[in-house]
C-alpha cells in the first residue's frame, strides 16, 4: 500500500496537476502568497492581512456569510428554474410537483427560501456591523454607497421570488406591496402599471415579477457585488484603528 | 524623436513589472509592520472556510426540519385577514397604519436610503474607524437611544391602537395623514438630539445615536407587524395572531 506521501506525489506531481495550481503545497511564506495570487479565486484576497480585522468579534463574518448565502441562492435557484414555469396555469403545480415528486426537490425549495430569508437578515446585520465600527467612513464611503444598494437589491430581490409560488400568500404579499407602491405622488399609479403591467395583479405581473427575478436585478446584484470586494481592495482592505495601521490623514504624505 | 522601439522595449530583459496604476498619497500599508498582519492561506482562509462550513450546516438542517410555506391557490376574490406583505416589509407596513400611504410607503423609506448613503459624507471623522461604536461615550449613546427609542415606540403603538389619533382629528385628511406623523418624528428626533447633547458628543458619537434609533425602529415594528398584527392589523397577542399572519 503506497504511504501518504506517495498518493499526493501522485496526485500532484504530473502535468495537469502543475498546469492547474502552479505552486507547491502552501506551507512556506512564498507559496502561500502565491496560492492566493496563482488563482483566479483566491486572488480577490490581499497576501496578507491585518490581524485586527480577522477577530470574529470585528465582522462577524456577515459580509462573506451574505455572500455564500447569494451563491447557494443562485445554485439553488438554477435548479428550480429546471422545473419552474411562471404562467398562472403552471406556476403552483410545478411548486407542488417540486414537493412531492422531484428528487430533493422540496429540500432544494427550502434552501432557496431560507437562505433568501437568512441573507435579508445577514445583509442588514452586517451593514449595522459596518456602520457601528465606522467602516463606512474615508476612505470606504463610495462601498457604503455601493452596500446600501446591495441591502435595497437584495429585499427586492427576496420580493420578487416572493410572488411565484402564486399561491394566497404571494399573491396579498405582492398586492399590498404594489399598492403600496401605487400611492406615490405623480408618479405612482403609472410604476404600478408598469410592475404588475395590468390593472390587478394577475399573469402579467407573474412574468414581469419572473425577468426581475431572474435576471434584471440579479445581474446589477452580481455586478455590485463584485465592485464591493473590488472595492474593499482599493481602499486598502478591511478598516482597523489608526493607531494599528497609521494610516495617514487624508492626502497626506508621512 | 524616432527611437526604434525595440529599444525601448528590449526583448527578454527579464523585466517583470510593469505600471499599474497612479496613485496619490501612500499605499494603505506604509508604516505597518510585518507583526500587524498575516498570511491570508491559511490564516483568513480557515476563517471563511468555517463560516461557510456553519452556515451550510444551518441551512441543511433548517431545511430539513421546516418546510417552505405553500398555500392555497392564488384567488383574488378571497382577501387574506390580514393580508400581511412579506415579513421584512412589515416595517413599513406598520408605520401605513399611522400616516398617508405615499408617507408611509414612499417618502419615508426614499428619504431614508439617501440619509443613509449621505452618513459618511457626513461625518468624516477618522480617528474612531475600527472601534466598535467609537467610544465609550459612544456605546452608552447607543444604550440611550435604544431605550429612549424603545419607549416611544411601544408608547406611540398603544395610543394609536387605544386611543386613536384620528379619533381625536379626522379632518381635514392632511392633519392625521401628514402633519401629526411629521411633527411626532421631528419632535421626537430633536428631542433626542437636545438629550445626546448632555454627553457633549462629536458628529461620530451624535450619528451613533440617531442610527441606531433607526436600527431599533427597523427591528421593532418589524417585530410589532409580524407577530402582534392580528385580523384586521389590530393589535393582539402572537399567540391569539389568526392562521397565516405569520408571512414567511
Ligand atoms: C449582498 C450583500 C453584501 C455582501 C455579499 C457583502 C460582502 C462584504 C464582505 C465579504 C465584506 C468584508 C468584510 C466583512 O465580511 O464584514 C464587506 C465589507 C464591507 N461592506 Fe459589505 N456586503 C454586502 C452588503 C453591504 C451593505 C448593505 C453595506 C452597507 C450599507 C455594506 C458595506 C460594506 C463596507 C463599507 C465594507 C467595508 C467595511 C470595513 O472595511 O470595515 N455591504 N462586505
Amino acid at each position: 500500500m503506497p504511504s501518504n506521501r506517495s498518493i499526493t506525489r501522485i496526485i500532484t506531481q504530473n502535468r495537469v496537476w502543475q498546469s492547474i495550481f502552479r505552486q507547491g503545497y502552501p506551507d512556506t511564506d512564498e507559496n502561500q502568497s502565491k496560492a492566493i495570487t496563482n488563482s483566479w479565486f483566491l486572488h480577490i484576497h490581499p497576501v496578507r492581512v491585518k490581524t485586527h480585522t480577522l477577530k470574529i468579534s470585528y465582522t462577524w463574518g456577515l459580509g462573506v456569510i451574505s455572500f455564500y448565502l447569494l451563491v447557494v441562492l443562485l445554485v439553488t435557484g438554477i435548479w428550480l428554474m429546471f422545473y419552474y414555469a411562471p404562467s398562472v396555469e403552471r406556476a403552483y403545480t410545478d411548486i407542488q410537483n417540486l414537493e412531492t415528486s422531484v428528487t430533493f426537490g422540496m429540500l432544494m425549495r427550502n434552501m432557496h427560501r431560507w437562505a433568501a430569508h437568512l441573507m435579508v437578515l445577514t445583509v442588514f446585520l452586517h451593514m449595522c456591523r459596518v456602520f457601528w465600527t465606522g467602516g463606512h467612513k474615508h476612505p470606504r464611503e463610495f462601498n457604503w454607497v455601493v452596500g446600501v444598494m446591495l441591502w435595497l437589491l437584495t429585499l427586492l430581490l427576496s420580493y420578487t421570488g416572493y410572488l411565484l409560488p402564486w399561491d394566497q400568500l404571494a399573491y396579498w404579499a405582492v398586492t399590498v406591496g404594489t399598492n403600496m407602491i401605487g400611492t406615490t405622488p405623480l408618479i405612482g399609479e403609472q410604476s404600478r402599471l408598469i410592475l404588475v403591467g395590468a390593472l390587478e395583479t394577475g399573469p402579467e405581473a407573474l412574468v414581469r415579477f419572473y425577468a426581475l427575478h431572474i435576471f434584471a436585478l440579479f445581474l446589477p446584484m452580481i455586478i455590485l457585488v463584485g465592485v464591493h470586494f473590488w472595492r474593499i481592495r482599493k481602499d486598502g482592505g478591511l478598516s482597523s484603528p489608526l493607531a494599528s495601521t497609521d494610516e495617514p490623514p487624508e492626502g497626506g504624505v508621512k | 524623436m524616432s527611437k526604434d522601439p525595440r529599444q525601448l522595449f528590449p526583448r527578454g530583459s527579464g523585466q517583470r513589472y510593469g505600471l499599474m496604476e497612479l496613485v496619490k498619497g501612500t499605499s494603505p500599508m506604509v508604516g505597518k509592520g510585518p507583526e500587524d498582519t498575516v498570511m491570508s492561506w491559511p490564516h483568513l482562509l480557515i476563517m471563511e472556510v468555517l463560516a461557510i462550513l456553519g452556515t451550510t450546516v444551518l441551512l441543511l438542517f433548517w431545511s430539513l426540519a421546516i418546510n417552505a410555506p405553500l398555500r392555497e391557490f392564488a384567488n383574488p376574490d378571497v382577501t387574506e385577514n390580514p393580508a400581511k406583505a412579506a415579513w421584512y416589509f412589515m416595517q413599513l407596513q406598520e408605520i401605513l397604519l399611522h400616516m398617508h400611504p405615499a408617507l408611509a410607503g414612499v417618502i419615508i423609506p426614499v428619504v431614508m436610503v439617501i440619509v443613509l448613503m449621505a452618513l459618511p459624507y457626513i461625518d468624516r471623522s477618522r480617528e474612531d474607524i475600527g472601534i466598535w461604536f467609537a467610544s465609550k461615550k459612544g456605546r452608552k449613546i447607543a444604550l440611550f437611544s435604544t431605550v429612549y427609542t424603545t419607549i416611544w415606540l411601544i408608547g406611540l403603538i398603544l395610543f394609536d391602537e387605544y386611543i386613536r389619533v384620528r379619533s381625536l382629528i379626522q379632518e381635514p385628511e392632511i392633519w392625521p395623514g401628514w402633519l401629526i406623523p411629521l411633527a411626532v418624528i421631528f419632535g421626537l428626533s430633536a428631542l433626542l438630539y437636545f438629550l445626546l447633547r448632555r454627553w457633549r458628543p462629536t458628529t461620530r458619537e451624535m450619528l451613533i445615536g440617531f442610527f441606531t434609533a433607526f436600527v431599533v425602529t427597523y427591528i421593532l415594528l418589524t417585530i410589532v407587524g409580524l407577530f402582534f398584527r392580528g385580523l384586521g392589523m389590530h393589535l393582539t397577542l402572537p399567540w391569539n395572531l389568526p392562521p397565516g399572519a405569520l408571512t414567511f
